[in-house]
């Protein structure tokens, strides 16, 4: 067993393996890198087919992450994997892919826009990148007509990607890794824990991106009918932001764009099943049978959706004046694309029905609780996530209960499943550092310049990997006019530790901190 | 029920000298107020001293019964205190007095009433309600939590072992803690005095001061008063902040006790912390930001200057201040300091157990390990306060208030705070405020100045009822079948 009760993987291969330096962080990386580089050069080539103005940013992009990956994976083999480099391992993959992720725009000069520096630029780069591979959806791009096809692809790449996780390919190509993949998978899967859905870990993963690939491939079919045959190109880059609960899309105006009620049945439909249990997609084509209605997370998904729905149409037909109809497809695309944590937006404009930030505050209000909440565990959306918000319910009745019993012994169940004390406690931790890390970030947006209506539901987003905010970063406008470029920085960072669930992040330094205190006792020795 | 009336008749003693005296002060007026505050305060005070000799309360209360008590208490005095307002003529409309009165009671520095043009009785009434306010939360805090249930599920809400040395029992503790809060009232009045206030504006601010209620006798806080009576409340305000246990502390001499808190450190640092990181910021003055931050810690709600103009991260120093709000055994508000401190002592906890699942981390409040069970059970409490924070504001965004008025304003009003960016504005001025919006704050007040418990003790009475009622429903739907299918049985028999 290795260090934190988590076993060892085998700390060398079989022949040549043995020369090569033990690294699990870098081997995954370099895993991550090339899988990342492979994007780019499709990418590439699509736009060599089409517009071919950011062929070569692609193509030496693909060049460099494939080559620095290549290098990592070839050179390197995973160690033992102790628990506490289980978190580093898997921050670091993601903070590195975010900033090599982030060469293609700079290279095509996607953010050169006049009057931008170089450092602008970057930040713009690293920001898109990291609302890309975090599945967030937020933006600076303000020009969606200069990019080509290719590079466009490789934005809604990013979500792509991200959604499922690259720990999570990385895994499903790793047949060695054994527990401590499964303690890999579980640090990078938003929930509480991972399920199994076979005996061997790597298998589990490869059936994850199994699901995925099959659920991308439904969307596109699925978009490219509702679209009336129309666009290939946008039923895939649609399909890729649907499947990761991203919300990049590939027109200025969103779905908005197309202003029809079949393309945005479909998207709701294929939002609301990405924000739902890819272990319960794999069952349910497994077993030929739906489980979901049995799922007492997903009836609760759908409950908090169906509530929201309706209590933001009451609010915007009484207090905005719409019709009926328009009120009920504004708030509801809006609610599922926001309790999902997809992003996309139906506003065909500043003032349209589905521009919610000209909505009373009120149904602003419901719209900033389900950026908290976001969906279920276990599938690629962000928030704290349904599960742990039914736990905290349950734990604040048993207060309620205690107040009248206070010997009693109360278990939290849901459904028929009772929930251990362990995962309470964690659900509550959790829940606290959530809270905290908004408060940070809204004084650290804030004290960068960040307007605070903007801030605090831009902060919330961000966590909540959200995309759109409230205020001047709603779904009609954009983060380069709301905020500074620290401030970018910092959102950026946000999404990176909101996708991620927090803990890896926060937790990435321990193995540093070991370190030094092992230097410094070897050094009074 | 005895226990509730026990401490109602307590309370509507209190209320009922201070009404009489405020009447009796307001005497020599020209209004007619004075007599009808002099003779209402003395029939309550001598309906309470009737009763007080009949009315005994039973050893070992309930749990339940005691939060179903103090949800009643408030209840009652904020009652009182609208038919007061209504019956004078102080305010016209009813639901204008319940919100008066609930934020004069719950020590929140929310008001309706045009100071220039109040009376000196009803400045004064307002003012000792806050005070009144104040007595009965320290009461709650320090006396009846430890003393009367002596429950260690509820140590995030009780004073510990520290509790012990200034309320052996529930008798001498409540007698010790009014000597010390009126001792500490006294103090403030005296020294706003001695600063060239006038004798009915020290009375005022002293009773806002020491119950952290921050009513004043003017429309702009203490904007326009000097820097000696701004530091006479700045260091009143971080007095009744950190709470009795300080007042009895340095009452008794007892310096190491104050050096040995890790609550009154923190309470420092947090202070220090919000001062600098305010005065920071271009445009703010040091003794200014100092002011505003000993203000939103203790959730006073006085103002020396419009905060709400400081700037976006300004204003989110203060949310959060206020937030956490004062130290246990204070008339303040907000989550305190304490709990604070569990709470992130539970969370460093999760942190270290996600490294070693098997590791034991033990959560301490001065040298005193706690529970697993007990730091859940703050955490349920902590997730209701939260909820009600969130209902406050989607309730004061349903209403009309901006999207940040909702916010701030709830958080504002759960805490006991009072000011808040938006429609309430720095001064906790109401007048720009709708009246369905108004009536929003109300419940949010209430529920923060109880601390949650008694509102979760409030629900649990409810689903009690519930569930008994619909067990009661299924029975005599169960006996009115068997007797329909015994009616049809003998109907049968007869065929």
């Amino acid at each position: 067993m290795a260090e934190g009760g988590v076993p060892a993987a085998a700390p060398t291969g079989p022949g040549p393996l043995r020369d090569r330096f033990a690294s699990t962080t870098l081997h995954i990386l370099g895993i991550a890198l090339a899988a990342v580089s492979l994007g780019m050069l499709a990418c590439a080539l699509l736009e060599a087919a089409t517009s071919r103005r950011d062929t070569m940013a692609l193509g030496a992009s693909a060049l460099v992450a494939g080559a620095a990956g290549g290098l990592l994976w070839h050179l390197t083999v995973p160690g033992a994997i102790r628990k506490r480099d289980i978190f580093a391992t898997v921050a670091w993959t993601w903070i590195l892919t975010t900033v090599v992720g982030a060469l293609p725009f700079m290279l095509a000069g996607t953010f050169a826009v006049p009057g931008a520096g170089f450092v602008e630029q970057v930040v713009n780069s690293v920001f898109e990148s990291a609302s890309g591979f975090s599945a967030s959806g937020s933006t600076v791009l303000t020009d969606f007509e200069s990019p080509g096809r290719g590079l466009m692809m490789y934005r809604q790449l990013t979500h792509w990607y991200g959604g499922m996780g690259v720990v999570v390919l990385a895994v499903a190509v790793l047949p060695f890794l054994g527990v401590g993949g499964l303690e890999l998978i579980t640090a990078e899967a938003p929930g509480t824990t991972s399920d199994r859905l076979t005996p061997r870990v790597s298998e589990t993963a490869r059936r994850l991106w199994m699901v995925y690939i099959g659920f991308t491939a439904c969307a596109t079919v699925a978009f490219f009918a509702a679209d009336g045959f129309s666009s290939l190109y946008d039923a895939v880059a649609h399909a890729f932001t649907l499947a990761a609960t991203g919300g990049f899309s590939v027109h200025a105006d969103s779905i908005g764009h197309y202003d029809s009620v079949a393309v945005e049945t479909v998207v709701i439909v294929f939002m609301v099943l990405g924000g739902a249990s890819f272990s319960l997609h794999w069952r349910a084509v497994a077993t030929g049978r739906l489980p979901h209605h049995r799922n007492s997370e997903f009836r609760s998904y759908l409950g908090v959706l169906a509530v929201a729905s309706a209590v933001i149409v009451i609010l915007v037909w009484l207090e905005s004046g719409l019709p009926l109809g328009s009120a009920i497809r504004g708030a509801v695309f809006t609610v599922v694309s926001l309790g999902t944590s997809t992003g996309l937006s139906n506003a065909t404009g500043p003032g349209s029905p589905g521009d919610y930030v000209t909505w009373v505050a009120g149904a602003q209000l419901v719209l900033l609780f389900l950026m908290v909440v976001g969906g279920c565990t276990g599938s690629t959306s962000g928030g704290i996530k349904v599960m742990r918000m039914q736990v905290l319910g349950l734990v604040m009745l048993r207060s309620v209960q205690h107040s009248q019993t206070p010997r009693a012994v109360i278990p939290i169940r849901l459904g028929r499943d009772t929930v251990s004390e362990n995962v309470v406690s964690r659900v509550a931790g959790f829940f606290l550092l959530h809270f905290l890390l908004v408060i940070a970030g809204l004084l650290a947006v804030t004290a960068l310049g960040g307007e605070l209506e903007t801030s605090l539901g831009s902060v919330v987003s961000a966590l909540g990997n959200m995309g759109p905010a409230l205020g001047e970063a709603g779904p009609t406008s954009n983060y380069a006019v709301a905020f500074s470029q620290p401030a970018r920085l910092v959102l950026a960072l946000l999404m990176i530790v909101g996708r991620l669930e927090i803990l890896p992040v926060l937790l990435a330094v321990v193995p540093y901190v070991y370190r030094v205190r092992a230097l410094t006792r070897a050094a009074r020795r | 029920m005895s226990w509730a009336l026990a401490s109602i008749v307590d309370a509507g003693l209190v209320l009922g000298v201070v009404t009489m005296l405020c009447g009796l002060a307001g005497i020599g007026d020209d209004s007619t107020d004075a007599v009808a505050f002099a003779c209402v305060g003395a029939v309550l005070a001598a309906l309470a001293a009737v009763a007080r000799r009949r009315v005994a309360p039973p050893e070992r209360p309930g749990t339940g019964r005691v939060f179903a008590g103090i949800g009643l208490l408030w209840t009652a005095l904020v009652m009182f205190g609208t038919v007061l307002y209504a019956g004078s003529g102080t305010l016209a409309r009813l639901d204008d007095a319940l919100v008066e009165s609930a934020a004069g009671f719950t020590t929140t520095s929310l008001t309706l009433l045009d100071a220039a043009e109040a009376s000196r009785s009803v400045l004064l009434f307002r003012a000792a309600t806050s005070w009144v306010g104040g007595l009965m939360a320290v009461w709650i805090g320090v006396v009846t939590l430890p003393a009367v249930l002596r429950s260690t599920a509820l140590i995030g809400y009780t004073t510990g072992r520290r509790g012990l040395d200034l309320v052996p029992s529930a008798s001498t503790g409540q007698r010790r803690v009014l000597l010390l809060y009126s001792g500490f009232t006294a103090a403030c009045v005296v020294a706003y005095l001695l600063t060239g206030l006038g004798v009915t504006d020290a009375l005022v601010v002293g009773l806002g001061t020491a119950s952290t209620g921050g009513f004043t006798g003017r429309a702009d806080s203490l904007a326009g008063c000097g820097g000696a009576t701004q530091a006479v409340a700045g260091a009143g305000m971080f007095l009744a902040g950190a709470g009795i246990f300080v007042v009895w502390w340095i009452a008794r001499g007892r310096l190491r006790s104050l050096w040995r808190s890790q609550e009154l450190r923190t309470f420092v640092v947090l202070l220090a912390a919000a001062t600098a990181a305010m005065g920071l910021h271009r445009g703010v003055g040091w003794g200014e930001a100092a002011f505003m931050a000993v203000s939103a810690v203790s959730t006073t709600g006085f103002a020396v200057v419009d905060w709400t103009g400081w700037g976006t991260a300004t204003t989110v120093i203060m949310l959060v201040a206020a937030g956490i709000g004062s130290m246990m055994g204070s008339p303040g508000g907000g989550m305190r300091v304490m709990r604070v401190q569990l709470l992130m002592g539970s969370a460093g906890g999760e942190l270290r157990r996600q490294l070693d699942p098997y590791a034991v981390v033990l959560v301490r409040r001065n040298d005193e390990a706690l529970s697993q069970r007990t730091l859940d059970r703050l955490g349920g409490h902590q997730v209701a306060y939260v909820v009600l924070v969130g209902v406050g504001a989607l309730l004061l965004g349903v209403s009309g208030v901006s999207l940040l008025g909702s916010v701030w304003g709830s958080v504002s009003a759960v805490t006991t705070f009072g000011p808040a960016v938006g429609e309430i504005g720095a001064f906790g001025l109401l007048d720009g405020v709708d009246r369905a919006e108004r009536l929003a704050l109300v419940p949010l007040m209430m529920g923060g100045r109880m601390s949650v418990p008694p509102v979760l003790a409030g629900l649990g009475l409810v689903m009690n009822w519930y569930k008994a009622a619909v067990r009661r429903g299924r029975f005599s739907a169960r006996l009115a079948l068997r007797r329909l299918e015994a009616l049809a049985e003998s109907r049968s028999g007869d065929g």
